[in-house]
């Protein structure tokens, strides 16, 4: 509290400091926030809070106002509208030094500037590991968008990195600006900019096309997901149940269609390729790898389909009705060992299997930590995380589990332990449920003598209440259709919309999904925050080249090209999904579960699959069904536009990059079509296609 | 070592006559392996993660007739056969014991003390007997879930979660001047080999690795150098920065690694086509393109994954150790072909071990601590290290009443112990296992 009055008193008296030095010049237009400057250079308008003085500053202050004589520094920004619900935690901040080297600032407090309310100031603390470094340039960004980075002196003046090129001053312009509107959430119910549209078309389906931008640039975000939930459900087929081993005249053929997942990953690209409903396969994919069964082992694909199936019904249905599903699934039972789970045998000295029990909690519900409802780590009094669940309440949910078998064959007796069946969920064989009472998560019974069927819907009841629940989806539902590293803000906004819906709901996936794509953090032109946007999976680097350049495609050869990549399509090599959601990137702070694919091997078969195919096409492979064709891409009306370089390039950075080419990245791929002769426009655009597909610019996407 | 190996060269070529001594070293086909290791100073680590948890009860076994019979009281229906296993006796101690049977291939391994086991080794914050846990000392964060445990398996840090594994950190240490990375993964990526700043070189065995699509057009030839340029712009953003340097780092050691490995000369020893067979394979080119690679250090990563018995264990685990016990004893008898099998050490790691009291379904749950494999010509073998738990529910080894073992030998000593012979300064273990001084010895010395 200190901290805040603090910054009133000093923001008060460092008014007129202000207007004597930067009230003056233009402010060029940008789309995140503008930190001011000095009217002729990029150095900072910035102050110590405690003495109000400028740079260079000291790393520590002789007096100790907060919790620690760290160095506050207060700098001043425009065009940084905060949202109702959020606070400075939903504003980061970094700096970097002249060798290189990236600092994480925290930033303390955001408050508007009195009678200047369109003047934010900043309060920004020193991190601990600064050093007296000299000149650091340091950026602020909010909602995936960045400001401008700007000149402060630590230490010293001098010895920082260059400007950015093109970095220009930004001092505050000499009449206040327009009033902003309110900082409400805005709606999307219009007309959608071009940028944008597209921006949501990589979030919310298997790719843009050009049919698809116009659609929603001309009925807007909002309607556009509404035509989305609406869409007819692309299904799986209905295959007929084989027996546990083929028969030993068993064809090629009859195995791959019956005992892989091949038709299945067929018919994944077909409907990704043509299906209506994009979100929703967009989603059910996500909750395939949330809630993960693996072609490892259950790999017949009669097993599998109902399982795809049902999550395509529940993408976007209630949570609750999911995990039921999930639960009751023969082929997560098969897989997870909840099927013909005996209930203790003292005798024998068998324990209940704990296998679903423990993964139900630590992958598809809970997490091992106690969260905040921003998805931060809840701590201890020595700073631990805190564990969700021990042990024992594993033990006792795995006693919960028990008294489950496959559904009888029709015609067939009900038995304690039935025949594999996978075409309907599992029945409760209630003489072999533990009847004893059980505790979950230390206080919570289920008293003795309840059905298995009881049980299960009690203990799933509890667990789809736990506060963690919101936060944990909708941050695994966040990093797969928008970003690796939300920020708490964006986490704790969607997790609100899981805990109730507005009509009282919780677990309304729909309203989760579209609180996802509505957000601020998702939405814009342009997001140029250092830690935004997400590695594109193979699947989808796949499928969103092919929907691009308008792709000829059966279906067949693109698994076998992702499973390079190290996305093998539904064989996860465990239930903890190709990735795991936690992956940190090497050398960052980032998470990028994507990232937990990417080697030296996979970077080159992604590559390696932009130039087969811009430069020849992806064949089926040669276990395929006669007559499939593979994959191949339309380059003719790029060719079209390759006696003009800029204007392919132009075309190019607007389908593939919403417009965000650097000038650097235009100029090295322009030089290289330009080298190849004007009477050779298909090789030009090949070159131009092939430099743009296998760029990390276009890779990770934003 | 290799001091005191070239001393005794000297002197024995003294005492009998340099010229006559080095024409029979020749002649015996001693040279080649012999004043290779000298003079490159080779060494070399394999790890191979066995993904899943695998189940140590059922692959070491007590075989005396009292042991056996606790044994198989509560194993019940998973024991495996007494008259089944693979006999060994640890040459200090006097107690027969048995291997899974399907560990044939390796057996012989044992007896010619070229295999060591290390028992009961896990993740541990420091050592901690049964009464501390059970009345709550720190325990590793997150026991028996597999990500953390294998997490904290491959970093040797089970007090807070790491970025580094304990490979990535000796390859900081030992590898920063090699011109191709020390690190290399036929597993995909791992926490294991990733350092601070080393990264693995990952490749997938058998596959090419390189780009495709370059000849030698000048068209060609500019396109490549734009992509190459691309990969250095745009770098403010950290995603696109870390994809750039990945495929950098890949474009510029591929054409180093597919030279080097086309100027190897060819294998003669045979490889089980299996997964691991494929992958030690790999390991084994690699390590005779070595020469060509100016590779001194080298840390290899695979992995066999499918080790979660939950159900069905006994076909399972019986197929896995199989492949196992293949690959590793081809992988061995490559290290012999290609003269480095003193240089050259091979080991297992995994998330957990199992529950000794078996689960519904004929398998077993997440449990501890479990016993694993060192193999290689300069290990101590034919014997255990660590000790052996009394295998009894509830006894004073078991975390709980299913059997699941606290480890009396802490992942960071396992680590510890090969990282020392790989050349790790006494002085700098605790830069690469933070946690060693906890524990009463860093060498636990299997070699």
């Amino acid at each position: 509290m200190a901290r805040s009055k603090l910054a009133k008193f000093v923001i008060s008296l460092a008014v007129w400091h202000l207007v004597l030095l930067a009230f003056r010049g233009e402010v060029c237009a940008a789309t995140g926030p503008i930190l001011l400057t000095e009217v002729n250079s990029t150095r900072a308008i910035a102050l110590d809070v405690v003495t109000w003085r400028r740079d260079p500053f000291p790393l520590v202050q002789p007096i100790r106002f907060g919790t620690d004589e760290r160095t506050r520094i207060m700098l001043f920004a425009m065009g940084l509208e905060l949202l109702p619900d959020e606070d400075a935690r939903a504003v980061a901040a970094d700096a970097q030094d002249g060798t290189g080297r990236i600092y994480a600032l925290k930033v303390e407090d955001v408050r508007p500037v009195p009678k200047f309310e369109w003047m934010k100031a900043i309060t920004i603390r020193l991190p601990d590991e600064m050093g007296e470094v000299g000149d650091v340039l340091v950026r602020i960004y909010i909602h995936g968008e960045a400001s401008n980075r700007v000149r402060v002196a630590i230490g010293r003046v001098g010895g920082g990195p260059p400007d950015d090129p093109g970095a220009r001053p930004n001092p505050a312009p000499p009449s206040p600006p327009a009033p902003t509107p309110t900082p409400t959430p805005p709606t999307y119910a219009g007309p959608a900019s071009r940028a944008d549209a597209i921006r949501l078309l990589e979030q919310a389906t298997w790719g843009p096309t050009p049919a698809l931008i116009e659609r929603v640039q001309r009925i807007g975000i909002r309607a556009f997901l509404e035509e989305q939930f609406n869409a007819p459900i692309s299904t799986y087929p209905d295959l007929p149940a084989v027996p546990p081993t083929p028969p030993q005249d068993a064809s090629p053929d009859y195995i791959r269609d019956n005992y892989t997942l091949f038709p299945l990953q067929v018919r994944f690209f077909q409907n990704a390729l043509n299906g209506q409903d994009q979100l929703r396969q967009r989603v059910s994919f996500a909750l395939s790898q949330i809630f993960v069964v693996s072609g490892v082992e259950i790999s017949q694909s009669h097993a599998m389909s109902p399982y795809l199936q049902m999550l395509q019904r529940n993408a976007f249905g209630n949570f609750r009705q999911l995990l039921r599903d999930v639960t009751l699934s023969p082929a997560m039972g098969r897989y997870l060992d909840m099927v013909n789970n005996d209930k203790p045998d003292p005798r024998r000295g068998i324990s209940p299997n704990e296998n679903y029990a423990r993964e139900l909690l630590q992958l598809f519900t809970i997490g091992v930590h106690r969260l905040n409802p921003d998805g931060t780590l809840q701590l201890d009094a020595n700073g631990r995380p805190i564990p969700t669940y021990d042990q024992e309440t594993i033990e006792e949910l795995a006693r919960v589990f028990t008294g489950w078998t496959y559904a009888p064959l029709p015609g067939a007796p009900m038995q304690k332990h039935n025949p594999r069946n996978f075409l309907a969920p599992m029945v409760p064989y209630d003489s072999n449920h533990d009847k004893d009472a059980k505790t979950l998560f230390g206080n919570i019974v289920l008293p003795a003598g309840q059905s298995a069927e009881k049980d299960l819907d009690d203990a799933l009841d509890i667990i789809f209440n736990h506060p963690n629940v919101g936060p944990f989806i909708a941050q695994r539902l966040i990093q797969h259709l928008v970003t690796s590293n939300p920020s708490p803000a964006y986490v704790r906004r969607v997790a609100a919309v899981f805990d109730n819906n507005g009509a009282g709901v919780r677990g309304d996936l729909r309203a989760v999904v579209a609180a996802i794509l509505l957000d601020p953090e998702a939405r814009g032109d342009v997001k140029n925050a250092p830690d935004y946007g997400h590695l594109r999976e193979p699947v989808r680097l796949i499928l969103n080249v092919l929907r691009a350049f308008n792709a000829t495609s059966d279906g067949t050869g693109l698994a076998e090209q992702s499973a390079q990549m190290g996305q093998r399509l539904f064989y996860a090599p465990s239930v903890f999904n190709y990735y795991p959601p936690d992956y940190q990137v090497p050398g960052t702070k980032l998470l990028g579960p994507e990232f937990g694919i990417q080697t030296t091997a996979t970077t080159f078969a992604r590559i390696n699959f932009v130039n087969s195919i811009v430069y020849g096409r992806i064949a089926p492979p040669s276990n395929a069904p006669p007559g499939s064709t593979g994959a191949q891409i339309d380059l003719a009306p790029w060719q079209a536009l390759a006696d003009d370089p800029q204007r392919l390039i132009n075309a190019l950075d607007d389908l593939l990059l919403h417009g965000t080419m650097s000038p650097q990245m235009r100029a090295v791929i322009t030089q290289a079509v330009t080298s190849i002769p004007a009477s050779q426009p298909l090789q030009r655009a090949q070159a131009a296609v092939y430099l743009v597909l296998s760029s990390s610019q276009y890779q990770v996407q934003k | 070592m290799f001091h005191s190996r070239r001393e005794f060269i000297k002197r024995i070529a003294h005492a009998i006559g340099a010229a006559a001594f080095m024409e029979g070293f020749h002649r015996l086909g001693w040279a080649s392996a012999f004043l290779q290791q000298e003079s490159n100073d080779y060494r070399a680590l394999v790890s191979i993660f066995l993904y899943g948890g695998n189940d140590g009860n059922n692959t070491i076994i007590p075989a005396e007739t009292a042991e056996y019979q606790a044994y198989a009281s509560v194993r019940g229906t998973l024991a495996i056969p007494q008259s089944d296993l693979l006999p060994i006796t640890p040459s200090s101690m006097s107690l027969r014991f048995g291997l899974h049977p399907s560990l044939r291939d390796i057996h012989d391994l044992w007896s010619e003390r070229r295999l060591a086991v290390l028992c009961n080794v896990g993740t541990l914050v420091e050592p901690i007997t049964r009464d501390q846990y059970l009345r709550g000392a720190q325990r590793p964060d997150s026991l028996f879930s597999h990500s953390d445990q294998q997490a904290q398996w491959q970093a040797s840090i089970s007090d807070q979660p790491s970025r580094t594994g304990w490979a990535g950190r000796l390859a900081d240490r030992l590898g920063a001047n090699e011109q191709f990375p020390i690190l290399i993964s036929v597993a995909g990526s791992s926490l294991f080999a990733t350092g601070a700043q080393a990264r693995p070189l990952a490749l997938v065995p058998g596959s090419s690795f390189g780009l495709r699509g370059f000849g030698t057009s000048p068209t060609e030839r500019t396109r490549l150098e734009a992509l190459r340029q691309l990969l250095r712009v745009d770098t403010e953003m950290e995603l696109v920065r870390k994809a750039s340097e990945l495929t950098e780092q890949a474009i510029a050691n591929s054409q180093l690694l597919n030279q080097a490995l086309s100027n190897a000369a060819p294998l003669q020893t045979q490889f089980p086509s299996t997964s691991l067979g494929r992958q030690l394979q790999q390991v084994a080119k690699i390590i005779a393109a070595r020469g060509s690679l100016g590779a001194r250090r080298q840390i290899f990563f695979c992995s066999l994954g499918g080790f979660d018995t939950h159900n069905n264990q006994l076909p399972t685990q019986a197929s896995l150790l199989t492949q196992l016990g293949q690959a590793m004893r081809a992988f061995y008898a490559a290290t012999v072909e290609l003269g480095v099998a003193t240089s050259v050490t091979t080991f297992t790691l995994s998330d957990f071990g199992r529950t000794f009291k078996p689960a519904a379904g004929g398998g077993t749950d997440h449990a501890w601590g479990s016993h694993h494999f060192i193999m290689g010509g300069a290990v101590r073998g034919g014997d255990f290290y660590g000790r052996y738990p009394t295998l009894a529910i509830g006894g004073p080894d078991d975390a709980s009443n299913e059997g699941r073992w606290i480890p009396n030998v802490a992942v960071d000593q396992y680590g510890a112990t090969l990282a020392l012979w790989f050349g790790l300064p006494t002085s700098e273990l605790t830069s690469v296992f933070p946690n060693i001084g906890r524990f009463s010895t860093p060498n636990l010395g299997f070699l």
